[in-house]
């Protein structure tokens, strides 16, 4: 199973249930606004939240859980990994704080503990524990309108398009989530564009590893290739200095 | 004084400056002293001292290229202050880089996790190799000082082609992989600089401007030590360079031609002057200045072009890992105690660089081998004219009185605010006597509810009816906000003091003051606060003791309302149905209300809630 979640935004009602319900599954600690907060309700603390937009319309944020994740790739030291099960997991055992999952995520998904000496990075495991144990995550649990469902990725999918088929005039006909960078496991559908989940440049549905991928290919040949092409040049050099030694020795 | 003393002081106190900004980072976060958030992780530190150090310190191998494997020997005399250069330039990028970490400890991490995918990973590799390999090189001309150690100096010295090998492949890997970072960032950096061809921009510019970043140090420290400029080398150090930054400009701007992005150059945006200002520092300037002839050999133009060069490549850095990625949050602009930190470093790898140069034999014209000559190392340079560099301990007692007032100057300048909290952390309310409309933000997000105050004041008969709604229930309480008890948007939260009643009722030894001596210790089957607190609930208040907990805000503020209007609904006929979570969450942002609302809030009494003066302490609660 490819475990994933489907948002239906025209089903949400906002009443914050799915937050409380995170933050006291996973013991996260009380929040302050604080200056270093983007205007999302994401915080190290928070790491689910509604985003309200007009017209009654309540947009659960939270980690995409990509198929091919731009974090996980571009993690030192594989902190972050993709389970089995799909969620994306985040190991602080092994973390150093390098930040670089922050910038790579497409959606500005992962919060910092700003306020500690020692800070770690902070985001939704799609309560991976949970999960495992055969049960729903706390935010599904908790939603009293099923605007949020959890499941299979492949039923989830076939699901938010029957729901697409049988409203077409209800709702967008595009399933969030279902092509952008290669796919993730946080599906919406939704009668308003979500195109601001994402930032300004959109990103395509090729997943963001492949960018890094004929750089990091190449690492090997370059190394060995300069090597090569040093010790060509020095061979030469040495030779030159070595034969106009001889001519001058030979002049003298 | 002279110079080199001025300046050296200079340098010692943004050093003692930055110190206490770098000591508070470390007791008490990076919150404390940096402006970096959420959406802009990497700050300052990234974009001016890790990525332009690496890439201004890559004249280290570039040099190392030229003399020990091209052999030209006109360099040789720059071999050893290269190789100097480059290794504090690579720590000024490691200790920059352990500033910024989170658990600045576990740097060591990559070594034993692998992760091969990622260019950090291969970064931090590559540069902890490079950092030994620098330091390798360099540990001979100390070990000259000594008789000691004479074994590994002349081993090391025998091999260094070795080193040099290693040194130049493990730079073009990383410098490149600097580049190869970015790539993962298609939908934030800006389409001028974002292309896939960004290691190898990386690694042209780095190879270009290296031995640039050479000259400018030698020009700075020969004006410094006011020697003679050996401008002719110099000169055709920099006609060497400037092929390299031709080849770089002419590779990036080819590569904007063909992914038909050349008008962007051109459009006026802020984006396309930063990036012609950029091209012409690093690429148009030094490519004027240094590849005319007859301007070549003017030293003016050497500091001109290799200055401009210099800044340009840092610009260049700083543009793509910081300047020109779209933000999606607050913006960011660098506290003063970044900066700090920042000069901070650089001036520190400054001051250790004239040491050495003070220090050790770095101008001897060859790297002889120390066996055959021991005595043939000029002391600084035979040609200089004047004696150079001061006594080595006359400086001493200067310079740490300078540090040490400089670094309580330092821990003195950063505010309280900064260390403590700037964010919001309690409402005190003020006035809160005829607000007419209320704006309840319990989360303090800017989205909030509207309150008819006046209206709910009014209809409970006036005055009278504030313990209606309101606690009153500690001394003197007029002002206390909600959030004095209600501390979270969502977790409810103990209201009760243990430490606050332990010493009145005896510490310790009280405890069987409320908790009966035959019954589990529980909050639940304490004495109840009424039973000593006997005025705790004012008449007329329509809440009750129950419990030790108090609510979390949202329920707090939910029931108050939404009970009531049950009740009177049973009466009146009229009420809004409070059920409905949008009867009272509009989606509308406070500041644009609607105009009727708008009315309402320009009353004086309107923003009865004022938030505590900034700097003021977080309570504990």
């Amino acid at each position: 199973m490819k475990a994933a979640i489907l948002t239906d935004v025209t089903k949400c009602i906002g009443c914050l249930e799915c937050v409380a319900a995170c933050k006291k599954t996973n013991k996260l600690d009380r929040d302050f606004p604080r200056s270093w907060h983007k205007n999302d309700g994401l915080s190290a603390r928070n790491w689910t939240s509604i985003v309200e937009k007009p017209e009654q319309h309540y947009i659960r944020k939270q980690c995409r859980h990509c198929l091919e994740p731009a974090c996980v790739s571009v993690c030192p030291v594989a902190a972050l990994y993709k389970t089995k099960e799909g969620p994306v997991v985040y190991d602080p055992d092994k973390c150093m704080g390098c930040r670089y999952c922050m910038v790579a995520c497409p959606y500005g998904i992962p919060r910092y503990d700003w306020d500690k000496p020692a800070a770690y990075v902070q985001k939704c495991h799609m309560c991976i524990d949970l999960i495992k144990q055969g049960k729903q995550p706390a935010c599904i649990e908790a939603c009293p309108t099923q605007a949020t469902i959890f499941g299979d990725r492949d039923q989830l999918m076939a699901e938010a398009h029957r729901r697409i088929k049988d409203e077409p005039e209800k709702y967008i006909n595009k399933v969030y989530g279902e092509f952008e960078v290669g796919g993730t496991s946080v599906l919406y559908v939704s009668d308003i564009d979500l195109e601001f989940l994402s930032y300004p440049l959109k990103p395509g549905t090729e997943p963001l590893p492949d960018t890094m991928k004929p750089a990091m290919e190449a690492v090997p040949p370059v190394f060995v290739g300069m090597g090569a092409l040093m010790g060509g040049v020095y061979w030469i050099c040495r030779r030159r200095e070595k034969l106009q030694g001889e001519k001058e020795g030979n002049k003298e | 004084m002279d110079r080199a003393r001025i300046f050296k002081s200079i340098l010692w106190a943004i050093t003692g400056l930055g110190s206490a900004a770098l000591a508070t980072r470390f007791l008490i976060g990076l919150g404390a002293i940096a402006n970096m958030n959420d959406a802009v992780p990497w700050g300052l530190w990234k974009g001016f001292n890790i990525f332009p150090g690496i890439a201004l310190a890559g004249g280290g191998f570039v040099m190392t290229a030229i003399i020990y494997i091209m052999a030209r020997e006109e360099y040789h005399k720059y071999a050893k202050i290269s190789v100097l250069l480059a290794f504090l330039g690579y720590l000024t990028a490691a200790t920059a880089l352990v500033t910024e970490l989170g658990l600045p400890w576990l740097v060591w991490h990559p070594i034993i996790f692998w992760q091969h995918h990622s260019p950090l990973f291969e970064v931090s590799w590559c540069v902890m190799l490079y950092l030994t390999v620098l330091f390798l090189e360099f540990i001979p001309v100390p070990l000259e000082e000594t008789s000691r150690f004479a074994k590994i100096r002349i081993f090391l010295t025998k091999y260094k082609i070795v080193l040099v090998f290693l040194g130049i492949m493990i730079s073009t890997l990383h410098q490149s992989s600097l580049g190869s970072m970015w790539l993962i960032t298609p939908e934030k950096l800006h389409p001028l600089w974002y292309t896939s061809l960004l290691p190898i921009l990386f690694f042209l510019s780095a190879v270009a401007i290296g031995p640039i970043m050479l000259i400018l140090a030698i020009l700075v420290i020969t004006r410094i030590y006011r020697r003679r400029t050996d401008s002719q080398t110099l000169s055709k150090l920099g006609l060497l360079s400037v092929f390299g930054v031709l080849v770089y400009g002419l590779v990036r701007l080819i590569d904007i031609g063909v992914k038909g992005k050349f008008a962007m150059i051109f459009d006026g945006s802020w984006q396309s002057t930063f990036f012609l200002v950029e091209i012409s520092l690093m690429v148009v300037i030094p490519l004027v200045l240094m590849g005319v002839r007859r301007l070549r050999n003017s030293s003016g133009s050497l500091w001109v072009a290799s200055l401009s060069a210099v800044i340009g490549l840092g610009f260049d850095r700083a543009n793509i890992a910081g300047i020109m990625l779209s933000v999606d949050g607050p913006m960011y602009t660098p506290t003063l105690f970044e900066v700090l930190v920042s000069l901070a470093i650089i001036s520190a790898a400054i001051l250790a660089f004239l040491f050495g140069i003070e220090r050790f034999k770095i101008w001897d014209t060859k790297w002889e081998d120390p066996r055959e000559k021991p005595e043939s190392h000029p002391d600084f340079d035979r040609s200089a004219e004047v004696w150079l560099g001061t006594p080595r301990l006359a400086g001493r007692s200067v310079y740490s009185l300078i540090f040490v007032v400089s670094l309580a100057v330092g821990f003195a300048i950063i505010p309280g605010k900064r260390i403590y909290s700037d964010g919001v952390q309690e409402v005190v309310s003020q006035k809160a006597y005829g607000g007419d409309t209320l704006c309840i933000d319990g989360n303090r997000d800017n989205y909030g509810v509207t309150f008819d105050h006046k209206a709910h004041v009014v209809r409970n008969s006036n005055d009278s009816s504030c313990v209606l709604c309101h606690h009153m229930n500690q001394p003197n309480d007029k002002q206390s906000g909600c959030y004095s008890c209600h501390r979270d948007m969502y977790q409810t939260t103990d209201a009760f003091r243990h430490d606050w009643h332990a010493d009145p009722a005896n510490a310790n030894i009280g405890c069987m003051e409320c908790h009966a001596i035959d019954q589990e210790r529980l909050a639940t089957t304490a004495k109840a606060c009424d039973q000593c607190h006997k005025d705790l609930i004012p008449p007329g208040a329509t809440i009750t003791i129950e419990k030790y907990m108090a609510p979390s805000y949202t329920d707090a503020m939910h029931f108050l309302c939404i009970d009531c209007h049950r009740q009177k609904a049973e009466e009146l006929t009229d009420k809004p149905d409070l059920a409905l979570c949008t009867t009272c969450h509009r989606w509308k942002h406070p500041n644009h209300l609607q105009d009727e609302v708008a009315e309402k809030y320009n009353h004086p009494y309107f923003n009865h809630v004022v938030l505590p003066q900034k700097g003021s302490k977080e309570k504990g609660h």
